[in-house]
């Protein structure tokens, strides 16, 4: 699909404890995103550079991922190659590094941009809680115009999208107290968007 | 205690799994289940009538269902009572529940996996389709779960074998064509069950790293 430009919500905080890898998807790139030891978010290409290999099966070493491959190291915040263990004497080349991607939170949420201009992502001033992300399987365009013919009161949302066919829903809630209530909204919302698309 | 195995089953595995976590050795005897069939041959349906594999001879009962082998492992070979709370009524019923949801998986995400892995016919997309319906029902539970501080399929402090039973079906799926990546809650549930003391792999299943720091959800 082509990449849509600007941000996007791609996970709760709370999908990112210490020491795990999270793996998602935003406009078909694949993404590893990680929290390092001073709370940094890191956002990068679910890719090592060095063979391709997944950095989501990896490990969380202090503020370093291991890739599971050849247990090559990269460094939370810049991305770069910090050791490779077939080559314990030589330091790795500045060259070698994850692709990153920025990663923002805000509000509970994890924002990201593939591409565009704007600075950061939008200033919600809305405290609330994380609703659980529904995956649906049709556009996120589907899902837009759903949402705005038909908005569910008390909660915002926000679409990610995953692939052509493919689109997470997020948001968040103003009563903590109704998260299953929304939650039930969203599934039927899903099921509705999913029948209409097969 | 003989277990008669596959090593690619994620049932048999189940039941190495369950085996090493209560520390209870068994006597392997691995089956040529593919391409061999041995699994169908007079020999083997002498000793299980049905065919089925895995099949756990206890010493006094040939069981010929995995999840039979994972209440007699857990009924009379853990001490503490964790795995299976025969004591505890509601608890074994959710146990139950789990369990039903672990069959269904193997069912779809398993025979997914078993027509990519050795070529089994199957209605590829309605077996992934199915998978993934299982699986949404699985993040929920445990999305929820984790907002009411209960870190395992059933209410409680310890994992029951309604962890184990569901863990090696999921934990494979992906060689099926399920993708995990919709399923957070399952990941980190994933990572929880990998990190029990005892735990061991199979072909297909990574280690947690034992230097990584313990998953907490913040």
């Amino acid at each position: 699909m082509t990449v849509r430009e600007g941000w996007h919500p791609i996970a709760a905080s709370d999908d990112l404890p210490a020491g795990h890898i999270y793996a998602a998807q935003l406009c078909d790139v694949p993404l590893a995103v990680w929290r390092g030891q001073d709370g940094t978010v890191n956002v990068w290409e679910d890719r090592c550079p060095h063979r391709g290999v997944r950095f989501t099966i990896g490990s969380i070493h202090g503020d370093e991922l291991r890739c599971q491959y050849h247990a090559w190291r990269f460094r939370s915040g810049s991305g770069a190659c910090s050791a490779i263990p077939a080559h314990p004497t030589r330091k790795p080349s500045s060259a070698i590094r994850a692709t990153l991607f920025p990663g923002v939170e805000r509000d509970g949420l994890v924002w990201t941009k593939l591409a565009g201009d704007q600075d950061a992502p939008p200033q919600l001033d809305y405290a609330g809680a994380v609703l659980r992300a529904i995956a649906v399987n049709c556009t996120a365009q589907a899902i837009e115009i759903a949402i705005a013919r038909a908005p569910l009161p008390g909660v915002r949302l926000f679409v990610q999208p995953v692939s052509f066919a493919r689109a997470v829903i997020r948001g968040l809630a103003e009563d903590v107290s109704r998260l299953a209530e929304h939650d039930a909204a969203l599934e039927r919302l899903r099921r509705g968007l999913e029948r209409a698309a097969a | 205690m003989i277990l008669y195995d596959y090593p690619p089953l994620a049932e048999c595995y189940a039941v190495r799994l369950l085996a090493a976590l209560l520390d209870v050795p068994l006597e392997i005897r691995s089956l040529d289940y593919y391409p061999g069939r041995e699994h169908e041959t007079d020999e083997y349906l002498d000793i299980a009538p049905l065919g089925s594999v895995p099949a756990l001879d206890t010493g006094t009962a040939v069981l010929g269902d995995w999840q039979a082998a994972l209440i007699h492992l857990a009924a009379h070979h853990d001490a503490t009572g964790q795995w299976l709370p025969l004591g505890d009524p509601d608890r074994l019923v959710a146990i139950h529940e789990w369990l039903a949801v672990a069959r269904a998986l193997a069912h779809s995400a398993g025979v997914a996996r078993l027509h990519e892995l050795i070529g089994q016919p199957a209605v590829i997309e309605r077996c992934r389709t199915e998978a993934h319906r299982l699986l949404r029902h699985l993040e929920r539970h445990l999305w929820f779960g984790e907002r009411a501080g209960r870190r395992w399929l059933v209410e409680g402090e310890q994992p029951t074998i309604a962890d184990i039973a569901v863990f090696v079906q999921v934990i494979l799926c992906e060689e099926g064509g399920v993708s995990r990546l919709d399923y957070p809650a399952v990941r980190r549930w994933i990572d929880s069950v990998r990190g029990i003391r005892g735990f061991v792999v199979t072909s297909g299943v990574l280690p947690l790293d034992p230097t990584a720091p313990v998953h907490t959800l913040a």
